[in-house]
């Protein structure tokens, strides 16, 4: 038996001796189709054998092989070639660009994989695409790129809060944002802002040093992430410099900026005319007061006094004074290369954004030096390190009288210029030596523009220290530890001038300090072993995360001066305090990842989380998740479809998690409640130990495609995400002394379809190429426990509708008989019908579901033109479906019904006469009339915008080299060029800053528009 | 060697993975219940925290008397507020929602809970310390039930107390989300009441600052007898406190009511107790609703002339009412920093002449000299013969605006305008949201 066996073994032996007998050197070079030239670093092996080469620098290789080898030619970015070897010893390789991308390697959780064997679904930009963008932070630029990821400013002001929902939104009181990870360290990205509206942390990223960004979407991209992972993850990979020549480039743009739109509002005249009409409607309706001479009384008060203010013909366009045309400026600096041992990157950039709004400015400065040395074989050691300055002239909440847009609701006939004091209207009242207090209507806001600042300064330092070691062949150990270190000063100060708005009259100055303080530490392991036809990789590791956040307020009044801003020179401190909070995870996680043939792919992976977040029982979580994919074209049966170069199914489902509450929420608490001075102590919060994560379970189906051999591919994904456990603040009985506890309550989910096409329509010298991408999402509350959640006037969480539908009085016009408001008082009858009839009654008529602030539909279009030298961009990109409520409508159109407001141009529409039609009610000075809230402000927000076109010309290497460069590259380009919708505010992109939550969404309360700017610029390289 | 390797890089996975205890972050600002109730300070310090639970505007910061005012009014006062709450609670037709009887009932609860939890751990205390500490911990939970069962049930007198559906009782301070408690009986509850003041008279010193003395506890008791239609123990409790001569009546009516500005004010020598008001802690509603604009209110109740046609010409009360352009205001609450009077020496006065007039006694002084004594300060003649009527229209005169209305209205038997004294549109609902998380609660008659 035995015999037999070695003798079957000598015989294979002898069989390998064989085949080793007929091999030869082959050599060639290996060069690039287009270009023809020479490709280096292209693998080079023969198929089933772990035999290979690479090519060097110049692209020439040599290997041993035998004929009827198959030779297989591999490069990141082209197409893999394979060969038959005949009897040549000389074989000149030319590869093909991959259009399809699908070797494209992507940066997944904790590691790299190659966009073929992918069994998960992850949208990628990279840092190419968003290059030199005129925004202040790479979440505007990548708005419209990543299928199913829906990106929305709260308004126009610069480095303010910015929504990402991926996937649509998976919580209601826990955070909705997804979770960023710099270069393998998740950095704070919570607005750290002292107001109710949200700045951006991620807005001190210099977004020109990102290699690529990569969204992870389903639970098998995602649940390596585990709980932090529900509103999915975006990885950004900072730029690494490679072996070579050193490379240096220099890039500066300039560009102007406009507001995209305005508001109309009525001119001087049809004001004048306007609430006049609305006074004697008044009168007639109440002749008790004497509205028309009270009215008249008003129209000269806001004339500057004049009792002749009408012959001064006054026509202030209050928005010509706080709009202005924004400078943009732009310079970066990089170089990057290094050797065999030593590779870096080192970039540094100046920015500085004007507002469109006067007042509101965005500065940049940043660094970053990313190195990696080899220090042997086996261990590689390295640093990615940035720091950044960025200076924020902040605006006050669109809530606020002090924020420029509210400048709209003072009169048009009352000037800029006050003749009685020849300074600002507002700001001396010749009578009592102080500020206006009843004139213009209300406080205007150029005097906080002209007599405070409010200003944020950040200095940001996110680094890392990493080391990988081969322990033996196929497994690295790498170790990762971590800091982002974000600290933050806002000073704010508003002179004597502006105490209409701050209540104090010599002055208001505040001074907040925030330290946020982030450490963390991976460490794993990554073991890849390719067995001819099977490959395995795995990964496993753990990591460990602290923040820390400490804090200190002070808020002062009585100033010496105006001319003294600092506290130093309050005479009366009136808040001081300081806090701190923390909060820690600890992670274990494990991947598997295994591949047969390169056709059935199988992946596991799974994360044990504990956070400090959570009540002791359920502290550790653990959410797994299982993908697997099919590479259809792959099998024999699919060889004679020729058209289809490429088919991939796809399927992945697991579970992530939200931790994004309060740091304590789970226990009892008792805080501090003093008595006229006594200090003492009471109970704040009711314990909860069983408090745990909000757990998402998503299924994920794709269909990846290639066509045409890549000129075509395509992306189809249709996903199911039920959120359960809701973190919710749910009433409880108040006799336990406490009315709501922190409970997981609550289920939710969202399902959408997202599709995504690159194609290559021409090719050659002239090339087109489009990229498409489109998501619908339908969001829905499944179960609140019986509650409605909401705080504002529309936005409301309810079971069996999506999260902030609009739910309110249906609004039904003016009645034609006499002019009142009218609604619909969809009051459910007996026999479960609803009354349709219509009432003036507004509290008689029931809330009902009126509009979805969620769009259905988003998506972009990008098509990509070359000519020669010059190249053109054109990016749209969409929003459909949603609706935006106007919170600021019951004062700007409101019938000239509720104060002095100047209406907007519409309420010109308003009924007049028995038998009018019209969607305005009459104008009927402070009666109100139609003014709650209800679908009268709700209006369709969806709009299609030209938000990206670059068109730049490539001077020709022949001009270039002669003047000792690379590259020289000018170019125009244009943000927000057009915007197409039917929305009449000043910008469809928009959520009121001051009440955006989960919940609160859609809402346009005086909130500034995008900017639109167009900038030229030029890129050099050496 | 590659063994050796993969030993210290597992044996440092393991002291990584040893961070288990980092996970246990303490917050800051905030303590646990444990190490909060550890200490004799820490027990201390939470009898403040009631104190100033209690001075919660929907409680002692004046509330609890504003909005029954509202309901009880005849026609003395016109509402002309914006806060639908107290508007509906002045057309007396409250639905279930209205904000302001939910806001009472939970911060209501809210103080009650702070009380339990330092009656919990009152053997934490030092000894020195510990009967004040439980007798003014009693003192505040037994006051706050007493607010809960005159307005959230029927009145004492009304029907059967031993059956009426009264507030539920909790005694014990929450530690976790329970189920909610059953309403105890209206009997019950005015045991538990009776419990917590009488062990309060007894632990309490004589006199304590502007935290509650044991006057205040008697006070109190003798306010919850009267409800009761006890006017033995009614007329005991309060000649305690007037025999005590730990108070005097204020010479100048006004100046019970101090307006130096608005600035933070000491208790006056009539003051048993009352709820302490500053810049920094506290807040007063009465100011919020009765004062004029320009003395830091709302200005949403105005005077009619029906009230002011009750006084006598003379009467030094007047003094306190004027024009605030066009509007007839009371100057009682104009200091936004002012204390809210819970409970003053002149109503023992009042007090002990009905329980002596009603039980055709004369204990510590005759009801006629009492009286008197009210007139007195404010600057009117004797009267020389008494009917129960006039010893009410002096209570109501003396106290009015100070939330006293409806639950005089109540035990005498009285009417708001149609209604009947026993009507149950002058009596709270439970809140709805109350009703909604506790299956145990039943609603009140006529909701």
């Amino acid at each position: 038996m035995i015999k037999c066996l070695l003798y079957a073994l000598s015989l294979c032996l002898l069989s390998i001796q064989v085949s080793y007998a007929q091999t030869r050197t082959i050599s060639g070079k290996v060069s690039d189709l287009e270009s023809g030239q020479g490709l280096p670093g292209v693998s080079i092996f023969i198929e089933g054998t772990t035999t290979g080469t690479i090519t060097d620098v110049d692209g020439n290789y040599s290997i041993t092989a035998a004929t009827g080898n198959v030779l297989v030619y591999q490069s990141v970015g082209y197409i893999a070639q394979k060969i038959t070897l005949g009897t040549e010893s000389t074989l000149n390789v030319t590869l093909t660009t991959d259009t399809q991308q699908l070797n494209e390697v992507i940066v997944i959780g904790y590691g790299i994989q190659e966009k073929r064997s992918l069994t998960g679904n992850i949208a990628k930009v990279s840092g190419a695409t968003i290059e030199n963008t005129a925004v202040p932070t790479f979440e505007q630029a990548i708005q419209g790129r990543a299928a199913g990821v829906f990106v929305e400013s709260q308004n126009g002001k610069l480095g303010q809060g910015i929504k990402i929902r991926v996937r649509g939104a998976s919580s209601l009181s826990a955070g909705s944002e997804p979770l960023y990870v710099v270069d393998g360290i998740p950095i704070t990205s919570q607005s750290q802002s002292s107001t109710s509206a949200n700045t951006n942390p991620l807005a001190d990223i210099n977004f020109n040093d990102i290699e690529s960004i990569e969204v992870l979407k389903d639970a098998s991209a995602a649940s390596i992430y585990g709980s932090r992972a529900s509103n999915g993850v975006v990885l950004i990979t900072t730029k690494k410099g490679k072996a070579g020549k050193t490379k240096l480039n220099i890039n500066y743009f300039k560009g102007f900026s406009k507001e995209t739109d305005r508001r109309e509002f009525m001119n001087a005249e049809q004001y004048a005319t306007y609430f006049r009409e609305a006074a004697e409607n008044a009168f007639a309706l109440d002749p008790s007061f004497d509205y028309v001479s009270f009215n008249e009384g008003r129209l000269q008060r806001y004339g500057a006094g004049d009792p002749d203010w009408e012959s001064n013909n006054v026509d202030t366009d209050w928005q010509d004074e706080v709009f202005r045309t924004g400078e943009v400026d732009q310079i970066d600096v990089n170089a990057s290369g290094g050797n065999d041992k030593t590779r870096f990157y080192i970039a540094g950039q100046y920015m500085d954004q004007e507002g469109i709004l006067i007042g509101n400015r965005f500065q940049r400065l940043s660094g970053r030096i990313n190195l990696d040395h080899t220090i042997n074989k086996r261990l590689t050691v390295g640093m990615n390190l940035s720091l950044s300055r960025t200076e924020n002239d902040r605006l006050s909440n669109d809530n606020a009288f002090s924020t420029p847009i509210q400048i709209v609701a003072l009169s048009p006939t009352t000037p800029v210029i006050d003749p009685r004091t020849g300074l600002l209207s507002g700001q001396l009242d010749n009578n009592t030596g102080l500020p206006n207090t009843n004139y213009p209507v209300y406080y205007n806001p150029l005097l906080g523009l002209e007599n405070g600042f409010y200003k944020a300064v950040v200095f940001r330092n996110i680094g890392n220290l990493f080391a990988s070691f081969n322990i033996i062949k196929d497994l690295v150990f790498r170790s990762e530890i971590g800091v982002d270190i974000l600290s933050q000063t806002e000073e704010a100060y508003y002179g004597s001038a502006t105490s209409r708005n701050t209540g104090t009259p010599n002055g208001f100055g505040s001074n907040y300090y925030t330290l946020v303080t982030n450490y963390n530490t991976n460490n794993f392991l990554t073991y890849t072993k390719i067995l001819e036809k099977h490959t395995i990789e795995a990964t496993g590791g753990m990591s460990y995360q602290q923040s820390n956040t400490d804090l200190n307020t002070v808020e002062g009044q009585n100033f010496v001066s105006d001319s003294y801003k600092t506290l130093f020179s309050a005479a009366q401190i009136t808040a001081g305090t300081s806090r701190k909070t923390a909060f820690s995870f600890l992670s274990y996680f494990l991947r598997a990842n295994y591949r047969f043939n390169e056709k059935y792919l199988i992946s596991l992976s799974g994360r044990i989380d504990a956070s400090s977040r959570f009540g002791k029982d359920n502290r550790y979580g653990f959410f797994p998740a299982a993908s697997a994919g099919w590479v259809i074209t792959e099998e024999r049966f699919m060889e004679n479809i020729k058209f289809l170069s490429f088919l991939k199914l796809r399927l992945s489902y697991g579970l992530t998690g939200n931790a994004e509450i309060d740091n304590f929420a789970s226990r009892g608490l008792f805080g501090s409640s003093g008595y006229v001075g006594v200090p003492g102590q009471a109970p704040t919060q009711i314990e909860n130990q069983n408090l745990k994560w909000e757990t998402t379970a998503q299924t994920d189906i794709g269909l990846e495609f290639g066509l045409f051999n890549g000129r075509l591919t395509g992306e189809l994904d249709y996903y199911i995400k039920k959120t359960s456990d809701l973190l919710l603040n749910v009433n409880i009985p108040g006799t336990t002394g406490f009315r709501t506890a922190i409970a997981n309550v609550g289920k939710l989910e969202n399902k959408g379809v997202e599709i995504v096409l690159n194609s290559q329509n021409f090719v050659g010298e002239f090339t087109w190429s489009t990229s498409l991408n489109l998501a619908h999402n339908k969001n829905e509350v499944t179960d609140l426990d019986g509650q409605q959640l909401g705080d504002n006037d529309l936005n409301r969480a309810i079971e069996g509708q999506p999260i902030g539908v609009f739910f309110g009085r249906e609004f039904a016009g003016a009645d034609p008989d006499n002019g009142d408001a009218l609604y619909v008082r969809n009051i459910t009858n007996a026999d479960g019908s609803i009354d349709k009839s219509l009432t003036n009654d507004y509290n008689e008529a029931q809330n009902v579901v009126l509009g979805n602030p969620n769009p259905n539909w988003i998506g972009g279009i990008t098509n990509t033109f070359s000519y020669k030298g010059f190249d053109l961009s054109i990016f749209f990109q969409g929003v459909f479906g949603n609706d935006i409520y106007n919170g600021g409508g019951q004062y700007m159109s409101a019938s000239g019904s509720n104060g002095y407001d100047n209406q907007t141009l519409d309420q010109l529409r308003a009924w007049q006469n028995p038998g009018d039609i019209t969607d305005v009610p009459e104008a009927r000075l402070f009666f109100a009339n139609g003014t709650n809230p209800s679908s009268r402000y709700l209006s369709k927000g969806s709009y299609v915008r030209l938000k990206t076109l670059t068109f730049g010309y490539n001077f020709p290497q022949s001009i270039v080299s002669k003047i000792k460069m690379e590259k020289l590259r000018i170019y125009f380009s244009a943000q927000n060029l057009l915007t197409f919708t039917d929305y009449e505010g000043w910008d469809p992109e928009v959520n009121a800053d001051y009440q955006a939550t989960n919940i609160n969404q859609g809402v346009d309360f005086y909130s500034a528009p995008q900017a639109k700017t167009i900038s030229f610029g030029v890129n050099l390289g050496f | 060697m590659k063994n050796i390797n993969l030993m210290y890089l597992f044996a440092g996975l393991l002291i990584l993975s040893s961070c288990d205890k980092r996970l246990d972050i303490e917050p800051a600002q905030s303590i646990s219940p444990e190490e909060a109730l550890s200490t004799s300070k820490g027990v201390q310090a939470t009898l403040i925290g009631a104190y100033a639970s209690m001075g919660d505007a929907d409680v002692y910061g004046g509330r609890v008397y504003v909005a029954p005012d509202l309901l009880a009014d005849n026609g003395d006062v016109t509402w002309s507020g914006t806060f639908q709450g107290l508007t509906q609670i002045f057309n007396k037709e409250i639905p279930i929602d209205n904000g302001f009887v939910e806001d009472t009932w939970l911060d209501s609860y809210e103080v009650i809970n702070v009380a339990n939890n330092v009656l919990s751990a009152i053997d934490v205390v030092i000894e020195a310390d510990q009967e004040r500490v439980e007798g003014e911990a009693k003192f505040i939970r037994g006051s706050i039930y007493f607010e809960l069962i005159k307005l959230y049930a029927k009145t004492y007198q009304d029907g059967s107390p031993a059956s009426n559906p009264g507030v539920p009782i909790v005694l014990e301070p929450t530690r976790g989300v329970t189920e909610g408690p059953a309403r105890n009986t209206v009997e019950e509850v005015y045991t538990q009441i009776i419990a917590d003041l009488t062990d309060a008279e007894g632990l309490l010193p004589e006199s304590n600052g502007f935290f509650a003395n044991k006057y205040a506890a008697t006070a109190m008791l003798s306010r919850v007898y009267l409800m009761q239609g006890n006017y033995a123990a009614a007329r005991d409790a309060a000649d305690r406190v007037i025999s005590s001569d730990e108070f005097e009546l204020v010479d100048y009516y006004p100046d019970e009511f101090p307006y130096p500005g608005q600035v933070r004010v000491d208790n006056t020598s009539e003051d048993i107790y009352a709820q302490q008001v500053s810049d920094q802690n506290g807040t007063n509603s009465l100011n919020q609703f009765y004062a004029s604009s320009a003395d830091g209110g709302r200005g949403d109740i105005q005077i009619e002339n029906q009230h002011l046609d009750l006084y006598e010409d003379d009467d030094e009360r007047l003094d306190l009412f004027f024009n605030d352009d066009g509007s007839i205001r009371t100057g009682k609450f104009s200091n936004v920093f002012g204390n809210v009077k819970i409970i003053r020496l002149a109503e023992m006065y009042l007090t002990r002449a009905e329980a002596n007039f009603r039980l055709g006694t004369s204990v510590g002084a005759t009801a006629l000299e009492d009286i008197n004594t009210i007139r007195d300060r404010v600057g009117l003649d004797d009267l020389t013969a008494l009917t129960l009527d006039d010893i009410l229209k002096e209570r109501y005169l003396e106290l009015a605006f100070e939330g006293q209305f409806l639950h005089d209205i109540k035990r005498t038997q009285g009417s708001v305008g149609n209604l009947p004294w026993n009507s149950p549109k002058l009596v709270y609902p439970i809140p709805q949201r109350e009703l909604i998380v506790n299956p145990n609660l039943v609603q009140n008659e006529g909701y």
